[in-house]
């Protein structure tokens, strides 16, 4: 925290190095959010990199009392919700791009069952898959709280929403992608329950 | 179906108790909606972050480097084209006195006080014709009218700086 703030400080004074050390630290964290919005690893590459640039010309609009990683992370949502409208404009879908696998899930090492791991993993692929199908906002919602664990105010400052609003984008997407589920696997409630019956319902 | 209370519990993520755990259990089995939900909250709580390809930062350098050549060219152009584009409208506006430079003194002075003589009538006929509208326009409209209408006026132009002023210095998620 104290060495990203002498870097933030050095970079603000055009320390180029300094902003290297920045991006190293920051890549899997911009990558990753742009990643889940735009859904492919090219895609992804290609706005992380305008974040950072973005970042890069704005540096000294960065107010130091804010968290640099949710500022970076608010342009790269603003980003990736502009591309996916003017995407939608162009009537282009990302589903018919293909996905080349250059991108890298890190491996959780603690794991201790394989299988139950396998599953899991074939979960958030699908998961993956369904975010597509949300309003781009909700997305941006979604992935900032449950992959960056952002508190409502957190997500409310980075997508310049309020607070009640950021509430209720995340329930409609949470039943929009519980909707999306449903149809996408017809089992019935038994089985699935059945399945999971090694994990417990309540989070 | 009824979902609630078992909806709000899972889309609140928060510690239940174990009694209110069995009748989600139970609700569990019996609904497929919220068996749903069920499961992609379970799914949202195990994701992971990915990575992007090695060499991330390598590349960023290298389109940091391309962008402030590209804006350097853009800057250079510009200001090419602005020197360009004054000198050509700088000549334009100074040809005729460029040829009367060259021409005698008495040519010289009768230009000028005919430039003089254009200015003023010009100016006159203005005036003239903003106080025949100034009479006439006001007979049309009651007061409170123009009053509304300037208000909206006054009201839509400070908007407009204000969006205009907005967007030029904070750019969206900056």
């Amino acid at each position: 925290m104290k060495d990203e703030l002498a870097w933030v400080l050095q970079a603000q004074q055009g320390n180029g190095e300094a902003f290297t050390q920045l991006v190293e630290e920051y890549q899997t964290h911009v990558y990753n959010l742009c990643y889940r919005m735009l859904g492919e690893p090219e895609a992804a590459e290609d706005a992380a990199q305008e974040t950072f640039l973005r970042a890069y010309q704005n540096l000294h609009r960065y107010d130091r009392g804010r968290s640099f990683a949710t500022w970076l992370l608010s342009i790269g949502a603003h980003y990736c919700i502009d591309r996916l409208r003017r995407r939608k404009l162009s009537m282009f879908s990302i589903d018919e791009e293909n996905d080349d696998g250059t991108t890298f899930e890190i491996a959780d090492a603690s794991s201790p069952d394989p299988e139950a791991e396998s599953v899991k993993r074939e979960d958030r692929d699908r998961l993956h898959i369904l975010l597509k199908g949300l309003d781009e906002t909700d997305r941006a919602a979604i992935i900032m709280r449950y992959w960056y664990d952002y508190s409502e105010i957190e997500i409310a400052e980075s997508l310049s929403l309020t607070v009640s609003a950021v509430k209720s984008r995340l329930h409609r997407a949470r039943r929009a992608l519980a909707g999306m589920w449903q149809e996408d696997e017809p089992r019935s409630p038994r089985a699935r329950t059945e399945r999971r019956a090694y994990e417990s319902p309540a989070f | 179906m009824n979902h609630q209370p078992f909806e709000d519990w899972l889309l609140n993520d928060k510690p239940i108790q174990p009694k209110q755990k069995l009748e989600l259990d139970a609700h569990l089995r019996i609904c497929n909606y919220c068996a749903a939900l069920a499961e992609t909250g379970r799914a949202l709580h195990s994701v992971k972050k990915v990575s992007p390809a090695a060499g991330f930062s390598a590349r960023f350098q290298q389109r940091l480097v391309l962008q402030q050549a590209a804006e350097r060219r853009r800057r250079l152009w510009g200001a090419v084209l602005f020197t360009f584009g004054g000198l050509v409208i700088l000549l334009w506006i100074a040809a005729p006195y460029l040829t009367s430079f060259f021409a005698s003194p008495a040519t010289r002075i009768t230009s000028l006080v005919g430039w003089g003589v254009f200015l003023v009538t010009t100016l006159r006929a203005m005036f003239e014709a903003g106080s025949v509208v100034l009479d006439v326009i006001p007979s049309f409209l009651p007061p409170f009218a123009w009053m509304v209408l300037l208000s909206a006026f006054a009201g839509i132009s400070l908007l407009w700086s204000v969006s205009i002023w907005r967007f030029v210095r904070f750019p969206r998620g900056v």
